[in-house]
């Protein structure tokens, strides 16, 4: 018997029993329907969790110090972290320190170094550059920090309170936070925004020629510049060191400018202190890596090369280790219908085999083989649970649906941005109906191998 | 004629709790190509047990039972049904058509199992049926035909894999006696024009005597008597 006629022949056998065999397809439609469900919540949860996270800048960044034997940069970066794992940390560091030289070269070079390692999307260092701030009369010193042009609707800058983000990396702009504004203007913060700001630095007198004269008035091969910058928005949150893609202070000004404060500042520095010049114009680099999941990899090499290099990875490890427990949690709940409806599976095939008893034995009595019967009901289970699936499939992605629906006018009453609950890849279709399949074959080996045993000679004499 | 069939001291026992039927209790039987043998017997006689050994439905408790030079009694569950499905056809009292297919269909299901192609089981299914005189009843159930109607299917469905060898059990049991005569007409011309061998089982000894080259009367198992018929 050709497998295709073996196909027909089951198919034409479930169509002779319609109400049942509807009756058991829709039974395991539910089945499958609540477990493509709940693991389509779980997919949704977890995409939705990552795609955040992820837009956040906190798992796909890794700050990048020079190399210590213990991990000083980090204790300062990550000051308040010392607690638990604190030392496991460091030995780590320690360990790969062992293997290389020590490296504290943070500069242009080492940029393109690391922006050439693999999985790495972009690397530019963390500046803040010492300026003092004036608004009218008042005046503060502050650290301004410089942000990438990259950094536009990531982390802290996905939401800008009032105004806008930096035009360019050159452009005289800059963004306050909520708090400094407030400093600034208590009644009325946001009406800050296209107001000016005048940033003062310091930087070498372009006219003195270097060095200094000892004993030499320190003034006078230094200038003050001050230049205006526009204030485009503000930030309400200040985040913590690692929050949004640049460390987030009260000031942000672009990274270009940034960087020209800090090499004027640096140049001075090194006109009066020329001891001092080291290989690392920048503290600490930021390193951005094309996906989370490439985040380890890359923080390794960077480690094998002699830095110190600090991620919150583990963090995103464990939240997906949360939720491989919550997709199995979710996956058993599905799954109890699932398994209700192959128990209805194999009833009916049992029912099916009680009531064409004789039939079994015609087929057998004109040479029907054992083989024949039992892909013949085989094919009838697989054939329901392939229905199932499909409809599960539709049935699962209509509720989920419409509990997205109704989960997200509620989300947005209290605020909450909306978003897709659950989340339906192919592979969980193709999965879900391959998954029934199987199950809808197991239900029915038993019955199928019941109906290959039956004794010819008994079935047909069964009424 | 070449020989058949051949069954040495042939036995089957079952077990009904604590008793033993016996029965088939040690049968040895020719058969030639081109005979109709009628076993003729009470009910309970054992005639029935033999045709379904011979037809592969069951197996011997003990002895031999060669078709083709092969015993069926070493034979696996798988060339049984080849057996079944190659070399014997099989007509019963109760016609044994499965009521959801048409007659056409219930004939090609038979070729189904033996793998023919489906273009040619139509073609091959409509000749059979036009050969019993059912041409334009292809398309009924069972229960939209008569009872000769139905016995011409099953007829058609145990020709349809070209068997040497057709076995009839009470073929007629169900019919009256004037379609019970087209019906028997039908096997002898089987089995005259055709060279088909006819192994009939019955309890009527006037249909044997009228019917067959042979009636081999069992009893209690055995055979108690054998007549050839004389013919012109």
């Amino acid at each position: 018997m050709t497998f295709r006629d073996t196909v027909s022949l089951a198919l034409r056998n479930l169509g002779e029993a319609k109400l049942r065999t509807s009756l058991t397809t829709l039974g395991v439609s539910i089945g499958i329907a609540s477990l493509a469900g709940m693991v389509s919540l779980g997919v949704g949860l977890q995409d939705q969790f990552v795609e955040r996270f992820t837009k956040s800048g906190l798992f796909d960044t890794i700050t990048v110090t020079p190399g210590q034997d213990v991990p000083g940069g980090l204790a300062t970066l990550a000051r308040g972290r010392r607690g638990f794992g604190a030392n496991r940390r460091s030995q780590r560091a320690t360990a790969s320190a062992d293997a290389t030289p020590l490296r504290s070269d943070l500069n242009d070079k080492t940029i393109d170094e690391l922006a050439a390692l693999e999985g790495v999307k972009e690397v530019y260092p963390n500046v803040r550059a010492p300026v003092e701030a004036k608004y009218g009369s008042d005046t503060e010193g502050v650290l301004a920090a410089g942000v990438p042009m990259t950094a536009k609707d990531t982390g802290a800058f996905q939401s800008i309170a009032s105004g806008r983000f930096f035009s360019s990396d050159d452009a005289a702009e800059c963004l306050v936070s909520l708090d400094m504004a407030k400093r600034i203007d208590d009644a009325n913060p946001h009406g800050l925004v296209g107001k000016e700001l005048i940033l003062i630095h310091a930087a070498p007198n372009a006219s003195s020629p270097p060095p200094p004269l000892a004993g030499g008035p320190l003034a006078a091969n230094a200038s003050r510049v001050e230049e205006p910058y526009r204030i485009v928005g503000i930030i309400e949150r200040e985040t913590g060191p690692f929050g949004g893609t640049a460390a987030v202070s009260g000031l942000m000004i672009p990274l270009g400018r940034a960087k020209a404060i800090a090499a004027a500042t640096r140049a001075l520095q090194q006109t009066f202190v020329p001891e001092r010049v080291t290989e690392r114009p920048y503290t600490a680099l930021i390193v951005k890596v094309t996906h989370p999941q490439v985040v380890q990899d890359v923080e390794d090499q960077i480690k094998k090369k002699g830095f110190t290099a600090f991620s919150l990875n583990d963090a995103l490890q464990g939240a997906k280790r949360g939720f491989i427990i919550l997709d199995i949690v979710l996956s058993l709940i599905g799954s109890i219908a699932l398994a209700v409806s192959s128990l209805g599976i194999m009833n009916t095939m049992v029912m099916s085999i009680l009531e064409r008893t004789r039939e079994i034995g015609i087929m057998k009595a004109i040479g029907g083989s054992d083989g024949d019967i039992r892909r013949i009901f085989l094919i009838e289970a697989s054939a329901i649970g392939f229905f199932g699936g499909v409809t599960g499939v539709l049935l699962g992605w209509i509720v989920g649906r419409i509990i997205n629906f109704g989960a997200n006018v509620y989300i947005q009453n209290q605020g909450g941005t909306p978003g897709n609950l659950f989340s339906l890849p192919f592979w969980l279709i193709g999965g879900a109906i391959g998954f029934s399949i199987a199950i809808s074959l197991i239900a029915g080996s038993y019955p199928a191998a019941r109906a290959a045993r039956l004794d010819p000679i008994r079935a047909l004499r069964h009424d | 004629m070449p020989t058949l069939l051949e069954t040495r001291d042939l036995k089957k026992h079952y077990q009904m709790g604590a008793s033993t039927v016996r029965a088939l209790d040690g049968v040895s039987l020719t058969v030639e190509e081109g005979q109709f043998v009628a076993l003729l017997g009470t009910s309970g006689s054992g005639k029935s047990t033999l045709l379904n050994l011979i037809a592969g439905l069951d197996r011997p408790t003990e002895g031999s039972l060669r078709i083709f030079e092969r015993d069926l009694a070493q034979m696996s569950s798988e060339e049984l049904s080849r057996h079944r499905r190659q070399n014997v056809g099989i007509i019963f009292q109760s016609f044994n058509l499965v009521s959801t297919m048409t007659a056409r269909e219930n004939i090609t299901l038979a070729m189904m199992f033996a793998g023919v192609p489906r273009a040619d089981r139509d073609a091959a299914a409509g000749g059979l049926l036009e050969a019993v005189g059912l041409g334009g009843r292809q398309d009924h159930r069972p229960r939209e035909l008569s009872g000769g109607e139905q016995q011409r299917v099953a007829i058609a469905r145990a020709l349809s894999n070209k068997p040497h060898l057709l076995l009839a059990d009470e073929p007629t049991g169900n019919l009256d006696s004037h379609t019970s005569r087209d019906i028997l007409a039908i096997l002898k011309n089987l089995n005259e024009r055709d060279g088909k061998t006819i192994i009939m089982v019955t309890h009527d000894a006037s249909l044997a005597e009228s019917y067959a080259d042979r009636t081999i009367t069992l009893l209690d198992g055995v055979i108690i008597g054998e007549r050839t018929a004389t013919r012109a």
